[in-house]
């Protein structure tokens, strides 16, 4: 993946969620309504942006509706990065 | 509600979709006319009137406690204060109207409702005068309005509040046999502890007063919900959806539809579904499924229909409620069972307590091994959520039964996720998988409905016995 955050993201979520190192997530391929990250690991997810990226996700925004997919939630990072 | 009450509704909901300006105050005399209107018969009939008002004052003074300096201003308030008023002392002026067949006439005297109204229109007034405090209050507010709640969610607690109401004002003690029954408090209760905890860490925008009661009593959701959040709420409160043809279809069909599931197939399903009676007579396991199945159809039904019959109605008004329900019984493992049962409550319990304990606990300088914290958090969560629905054993069971299944579930997949063997790995096995988890995960939600349904967890033992062949 070309963008920085989404190869971070990419390979945080392949590798400490799924524990499948390597393995690819196309930028659009759901996360959370499809079962593949669960609530625990969201959680997980939210502290790993929160420290990489220093934007805060708040307890209300973990969900499908804020985001689905890499890049929604590459998305949301730089728009608060740009704050 | 009755087909009757919801057609009611529909027109008025039309009729506020289409005025061009007073939106928010027509919503706010129609939720303020419905709380006393859809507010079942009680103990003593005065509680008709008593308890819609509870409701008002409760979020009347949550509004107050969680109101921002450019939101409280008269001018901005006045119209809807009046309104919250009038209906209310209109309301108790049926004693005069006698309106039999819209409200009960036999509503307190006009001097005591006065009162009620002058003495909380004063608490409201030093609460927004005192904003030192503050702080306390909205804490204590918090424990309050949980106290209510397990009050009456609490049979035996209900039962002694009842009883000692009968006594006090000298009613039928036949009556006794009748245990309070609050309209709404539920998910009113709900919203109200969201619109706090967000007040607290500083997330709650400014609302007027008839903003904060269109979300907290929004007619077509206060009774069964959803439970949706007071942003979003008041985005489209502010600048509501237009209503093209479409839309106009799509908000029929949801309430035709909701109609259908609910007043139809619910309602025939209910004849054959699983209850106590049933349950202690039926011999054959093969009848005992039915009777089962036919329980987890009824629910999702009803259920469901509710919630098509208040989007539709709230897409009438401009404005779109979150959905509740996305085809639960068609998901291939329990995780997204729950990503699409009642989401919009399972979404609260994640926001207000499942994100923040499990945040925590993963934060802590020497945090727990994770299949320990899965454990905590999900069992109690999903125990909170049971208790959510009544604090009894059977509830508590139930939250028991899916918190383990998903502790289960989760530890499986961890397991499972490297181990996944080849064959399994092509699209025909992924579909006969696929197929095999959702009729697993259907039929451990059905049985988890034993322990919500039968109210005595040993006849839901019983059931289990039965269907099993074990007895």
């Amino acid at each position: 993946m070309d963008d920085p955050i989404m190869a971070a993201l990419e390979e945080y979520i392949s590798t400490k969620i799924l524990k499948q190192p390597g393995r690819k997530i196309s930028p659009d391929e759901t996360l959370i309504s499809s079962g593949m990250i669960d609530s625990f690991s969201l959680v997980d997810l939210a502290l790993f942006v929160e420290d990489t990226f220093n934007v805060r996700i708040d307890d209300a925004e973990l969900n499908a509706q804020t985001f689905n997919n890499l890049n929604e939630l590459a998305a949301l990072i730089e728009s608060r990065r740009k704050k | 509600m009755t087909i009757l009450q919801i057609a009611l509704l529909v027109i008025l909901a039309i009729i506020i979709g289409q005025i061009p300006r007073g939106r928010q105050l027509g919503m706010l005399a129609i939720s303020t006319f419905a709380i006393f209107w859809l507010q079942p018969s009680e103990p003593f009939v005065t509680l008709l009137f008593w308890l819609p008002v509870a409701t008002l004052a409760i979020t009347l003074l949550c509004w107050a406690l969680t109101s921002s300096p450019e939101s409280r201003v008269w001018g901005k308030n006045w119209s809807a204060a009046a309104i919250l008023v009038s209906i209310t002392l209109l309301m108790d002026l049926n004693r005069v109207f006698k309106f039999e067949q819209i409200y009960t006439s036999r509503t307190p005297i006009l001097e005591l409702a006065l009162a009620v109204v002058f003495g909380l229109a004063v608490i409201t007034m030093l609460i927004i005068r005192w904003q030192k405090g503050s702080h306390f209050f909205q804490a204590a507010a918090l424990a309050a309005i949980i106290l209510i709640f397990v009050i009456i969610k609490t049979p035996g607690l209900i039962h002694m509040v009842s009883g000692y109401l009968v006594n006090l004002r000298g009613a039928d003690p036949a009556d006794k046999t009748t245990p309070l029954t609050w309209l709404g408090y539920s998910y009113i209760a709900f919203r109200l502890l969201h619109t706090i905890r967000d007040k607290q860490s500083g997330r709650l925008p400014p609302l007027t007063i008839a903003e904060y009661f269109d979300y907290a009593i929004f007619f077509p959701s206060f009774t069964a919900g959803p439970i949706d959040r007071v942003e979003r709420f008041v985005k489209e409160l502010k600048a509501p959806l237009p209503l093209a043809n479409d839309d106009w279809v799509d908000s029929g069909t949801r309430l035709l539809v909701g109609m259908f599931k609910k007043f139809v197939v619910a309602d025939l399903l209910a004849f054959i579904s699983l209850s106590n009676v049933l349950v202690t007579q039926v011999k054959s396991a093969g009848w005992m499924w039915v009777f089962l199945y036919a329980y987890a159809f009824q629910i999702y039904f009803d259920f469901s229909g509710y919630t098509d019959i208040a989007i539709g109605m709230g897409r009438l008004m401009g404005i779109r409620l979150p959905e509740n329900f996305n085809a639960p019984y068609l998901k291939s493992n329990l995780t997204q069972f729950w990503n699409s049962w009642h989401m919009s409550l399972t979404q609260w319990f994640r926001t207000y307590y499942f994100n923040p304990i499990t945040r925590a606990m993963r934060s802590a300088k020497r945090p727990l091994p994770v299949w320990v914290i899965i454990f905590i958090t999900q069992i109690s969560t999903f125990v909170l959520i049971g208790l959510w629905h009544g604090v009894t054993a059977g509830f508590a069971i139930w939250g028991l039964w899916h918190g383990v299944g998903l502790f289960v579930q989760n530890r499986w997949s961890e397991f499972i996720r490297t181990r996944v063997p080849v064959w399994a790995q092509t699209q025909t096995s992924q579909k006969v998988l696929g197929a095999l988890g959702v009729f697993l995960t259907f039929n451990y939600v059905a049985l988890g409905w034993l322990f919500f349904n039968l109210a005595d967890p040993a006849i839901a033992w019983l059931a289990m016995k039965k269907l099993f062949g074990v007895l």
